[in-house]
């Protein structure tokens, strides 16, 4: 208590009061609200909620039916069993939206505390009501705040473990995975410059600052500033843009 | 009778009765007065009593007369000046003027007569009325009723000018008198002056010129042109001096400059065959200091000089750098780019008054070209290279600083000094290990010149060499003490032990030497190693050179200089007749590139066919048959057959050499990034560039993109990162 303001006590003494929450609950919550008491009455609830729906023991039943004979994980073919139970594709970006709810470290494979924890967040507890959450997982993917989290966390999920940068052919299938919906002109181009100028493997600097260029940049490159410090392979973007007329620059 | 207190007081009673003046009085002294200014102004003033005059006047004055004085006055004068002028008005042609000036001496004359006279009015009645003295009083009459009279005031104007004209075309006119005239005009009052003839002056003169010029400009070629400027313009000045006002002298050259030299600037620099450019290529230093001190007058004049020089200079310069004839060879181009300089430079001093603004515009326009041909450092490093070598032997040591500095000149110019360091490095190498120096001195000056110039990390590397070329004298001393008990068995041993990262990188694979060379080379080595434990050495078989005492068939003996190489070559020829190429290669083990080198060194050179090639054409052919040949013959008994001195690279080296230098700056763009975050913390990325660039500009210019891929490289390994915000801001990670 002692870290916190005067005005923030008072808040946390009056939410403990309201909801009977511990002290500890209670910062979490106002502190997750930004100190707006009907926001954390919200997220307190939320929480609450999600605790109180899923039972651990299906969750358990869940894990063991998808986890691996030999290890402590849900591997590629406890996924695909997952993903036929679900009646989704494999390939579905759905799959991504369940990797991040679970904050997976690798694609293909999640551990046990990714797994429960995720369905934990989700609130569900059967493979039903994991079917239900479908158009909503869905739907987070147009919500921009979302999108961008999501897009941040594929670039760690995709990549080998141990190694810095995502390998070409993998970052092509992710960007034209996550972009599908979003209907960028120039993604087809980016990828055909890549495989045709670039051919190595993609830091998540640029990784990173390929969303801030969808989201700033025009298609036609009108706002296109050449001293706005974006990495040099965009900047080699442009010019290969520029170079075979698929662009000007203003 | 009062009382004795009283005193008795004198009081003298003012008269009573007033003494009137005579009401006539005032009418007589003024018809006194009148007759005396009459005769005044008829030049027989000597009959006149100024006593008489003056009392008259003085009494005028005294009973409140003086305004009718100071009107008759006025009267009398105005009455005579308009004879005056009716006597000067009836001047003929030349004698106007003289008669005018002879009427105003008069005047003046006769003024300060009157003046005297009525000096008490001057004093008194004057300045309590606030009419004008005498003096100024006549001045003005003057003026208005001669000066200002509709004939005259237009005829005197028109002779002036005219008789100013006669002289500019060359006639000799009475100066004398113009003084006169000109002064009288000035007396009167400078608004005189200017209205009455100098503004008229200006205009017709302006109007000369502009015809003049334009003759002139037609007719003659620039340097001609600016003769004859300097010249009326020097006329002017002395005419102003002779018989104008001084306050002219500006006015004046204002219009001679305007007129001749403002108006043509632009088509007298750039006239075909005589403008500026033809005198900076002929070095024609007197009409460069003429144009140079005429333009200097007037607004803009040496920018236009400034900006054609430098226009000329940098396409000459292009054209120079541009040319590939002149670039075969590299020392005759150095040569050609100092010529260049110092012609410039001796026409700035001798011309342009050693002008720091010329001076800069050289400057620049050198710095411009010199780096339009990115082999510039290398051949600038390779006219040292043969200065070093044989262009400085005998030369005293002043010259040889000036030669020098002279370099250091140009070196100054270029933006790669990084790339010229990597070039004199292998010169140098090479110049080192074949003992082709000609001074120790001047190597140790001109590096003494690139550490001032750039710092000790430049040169610390350089001085490394020179330092292993002592340390190792005293490595073989030691050797030779050591070996005494074998003297005389085995070829004689020269090693030069080279510190590995002073020296230029040159990975080489030892070839198969001869074993008697084997053996005192394992010796040397065993000696080494045992004082200096903890090092490597490894024999550099292409850098080598070796005395080789050949016995040829007709019994004469010759010793051959030749490289490591070319020994190990001829060594086999001992034991074989013949070889083939492939035979000899597999034997030496040498590198294929470099033996084919070797052998056509060796076989295919006019008066060094130490060897023969079978078939004898210059190229060397995997089958090709070589054999001794025991017909050679030279004049000397010592020749030299190896390997030529450091020569401008081939294509492949060049770029190879461009990639090492580029290897090099990445670290030191990385460098200078973490050093200027660390200290800035948070810095834009423009800034970074910006901060980057001048850190390196002494080395070299670095690449925006270079550095942004660097940026990125360092982001990478989380030495920095983007701001969470402000994607153009970069922060240092700790």
């Amino acid at each position: 208590m002692h870290k916190i303001g005067r005005g923030h006590r008072e808040k946390v003494q009056q939410f403990m009061a309201i909801t009977g929450a511990t002290d500890k609950a209670a910062i979490q919550s106002l502190k997750a609200s930004d100190w707006h008491l009907e926001g954390a009455f919200d997220i307190y609830y939320t929480q609450l909620q999600i605790r109180a729906v899923t039972d651990s023991k299906l969750l358990e039943e869940l894990y063991r039916r998808y986890k691996d004979p030999y290890a402590e994980m849900i591997m590629a073919d406890g996924i695909t069993l997952l993903c036929s139970d679900l009646q989704v594709d494999p390939q579905d970006i759905v799959m991504l939206v369940l990797s991040w709810h679970m904050k997976a470290a690798t694609m293909c494979e999640f551990s046990r505390q990714e797994f429960i924890g995720g369905l934990q967040t989700l609130g569900v507890d059967s493979i039903d009501k994991l079917r239900e959450k479908i158009p909503l997982m869905r739907a987070e993917m147009k919500d921009d705040q979302k999108f961008g989290d999501i897009y941040y966390f594929s670039f760690g999920w995709a990549k080998e473990k141990g190694q810095k940068s995502l390998a070409l052919d993998t970052a092509i299938g992710m960007w034209q995975l996550l972009f599908a919906e979003k209907c960028w002109p120039l993604m087809d181009n980016w990828c055909q410059f890549l495989k045709v100028k670039h051919n190595k493997a993609i830091s998540r600097d640029t990784w990173c600052q390929l969303l801030e260029f969808f989201k700033m940049i025009d298609p036609t490159l009108s706002n296109y500033d050449a001293e706005g410090a974006w990495p040099y392979l965009i900047d080699e973007f442009v010019e290969y843009l520029v170079e075979n007329g698929l662009a000007h620059l203003p | 009778m009062s009382g004795p207190q009283r005193k008795n007081l004198f009081k003298i009673e003012p008269f009573k009765q007033r003494v009137e003046l005579d009401p006539n009085y005032s009418d007589k002294a003024w018809k006194i007065l009148e007759h005396a200014i009459h005769e005044i102004y008829s030049h027989n003033a000597s009959g006149l009593s100024f006593e008489e005059l003056y009392r008259n006047a003085y009494h005028m004055v005294l009973h409140k007369y003086g305004e009718k004085l100071y009107n008759g006055l006025v009267c009398s004068m105005t009455c005579h000046l308009r004879e005056i002028s009716k006597c000067i008005e009836a001047a003929y042609g030349v004698l106007f003027l003289e008669e005018l000036n002879r009427k105003w001496v008069d005047h003046n004359k006769a003024l300060q007569m009157i003046r005297d006279i009525l000096m008490y009015m001057d004093r008194t009645y004057v300045p309590t009325s606030q009419k004008k003295t005498v003096h100024d009083l006549g001045l003005k009459l003057w003026r208005d009723i001669i000066i200002h009279s509709r004939n005259i005031q237009i005829r005197l104007l028109d002779t002036l000018l005219d008789l100013i004209y006669k002289e500019r075309t060359g006639e000799v006119i009475n100066r004398g008198l113009m003084r006169n005239v000109t002064k009288m005009l000035s007396d009167l009052g400078i608004s005189v002056y200017q209205d009455d003839f100098e503004k008229t002056f200006l205009d017709a003169s302006s109007s000369f010129y502009c015809g003049e010029s334009q003759k002139f400009i037609e007719c003659c070629d620039c340097g001609q042109y600016l003769i004859k400027a300097e010249k009326r313009l020097t006329e002017e000045i002395e005419r102003v001096s002779h018989y104008l006002s001084s306050s002219s002298e500006e006015k004046i050259t204002n219009v001679v400059e305007k007129e001749m030299i403002a108006n043509h600037m632009q088509r007298l620099v750039h006239m075909d065959n005589s403008g500026l450019v033809n005198m900076l290529i002929h070095d024609k230093y007197d009409d460069l200091g003429r144009m140079y001190s005429l333009f200097r007058r007037v607004s803009g004049g040496l920018v236009t000089i400034r900006d054609v020089m430098t226009f000329h200079l940098r396409e000459t310069g292009k054209q120079l750098v541009m040319d590939s004839e002149k670039l075969r060879d590299p020392v005759e181009f150095v040569q050609r780019l100092l010529d260049e300089r110092d012609k410039h430079d001796t026409i700035i001093t001798q011309a342009f008054n050693n002008d720091k603004t010329f001076q800069n515009a050289l400057n620049s326009s050198f710095e411009y070209f010199i780096n339009l041909n990115n082999r510039s450092p290398e051949f600038i490093s390779l006219f040292v290279d043969d200065k070093l070598r044989k262009g400085l032997k005998g030369v005293n040591e002043e010259d040889v600083e000036m030669v020098l500095d002279k370099v250091m000149m140009l070196f100054r110019y270029l933006q790669e000094k990084d790339v010229f360091e990597k070039y004199h490095k292998q010169h140098l190498a090479k110049r080192l290990l074949a003992g082709k120096t000609v001074s120790d001195d001047a190597e140790r000056s001109l590096i003494l010149k690139l550490k001032t110039e750039c710092g000790y990390q430049f040169t610390s590397k350089l001085e490394g060499m020179f330092t292993d070329m002592k340390t190792s004298q005293d490595t073989m001393q030691g050797f030779y003490a050591s070996q005494i008990s074998d003297s005389g068995v085995g070829p004689t041993l020269v090693v030069h032990v080279l510190t590995t990262g002073s020296w230029p990188a040159q990975p080489s694979i030892p070839c198969n030497l001869p074993a008697e060379i084997l053996g005192v080379c394992e010796k040397f080595k065993a000696y080494y190693l045992g004082t200096h434990t903890g090092r490597r050495l490894s024999w550099q078989t292409n850098m080598g050179s070796a005395d080789l005492k050949a016995t040829f068939g007709k019994g004469q003996k010759h010793e051959l200089n030749v490289s490591t190489y070319q020994m190990c070559v001829l060594m086999l020829f001992n034991t074989s007749e013949q070889l083939t190429y492939t035979e000899i290669e597999q034997a030496t083990e040498i590198p294929p590139q470099d033996l084919k080198r070797c052998l056509q060194s060796l076989a295919c050179v006019k008066g060094k066919h130490v060897l023969h090639k079978n078939p004898m054409s210059k190229e060397i052919a995997e089958d090709d048959k070589f054999y001794f040949n025991d017909n050679f013959s030279s004049k000397f008994y010592k020749v030299k057959i190896g390997t030529v001195a450091a020569q401008k690279e081939s294509e492949p080296e060049k770029q190879e050499t461009r990639q090492k230098v580029e290897e090099d700056r990445k670290p030191q763009i990385e460098a200078a990034i973490v050093r200027i975050m660390k200290s800035r913390r948070v810095l834009e990325h423009n800034n970074i560039v910006l901060e980057v660039t001048k850190q390196l500009q002494s080395r070299f210019l670095p690449n925006p993109v270079v550095i942004k891929k660097r940026i990125e490289s360092l982001i990478e390994r989380e030495f920095l990162e983007r701001d969470k915000n402000d994607r153009k801001l970069y922060r240092y990670l700790a």
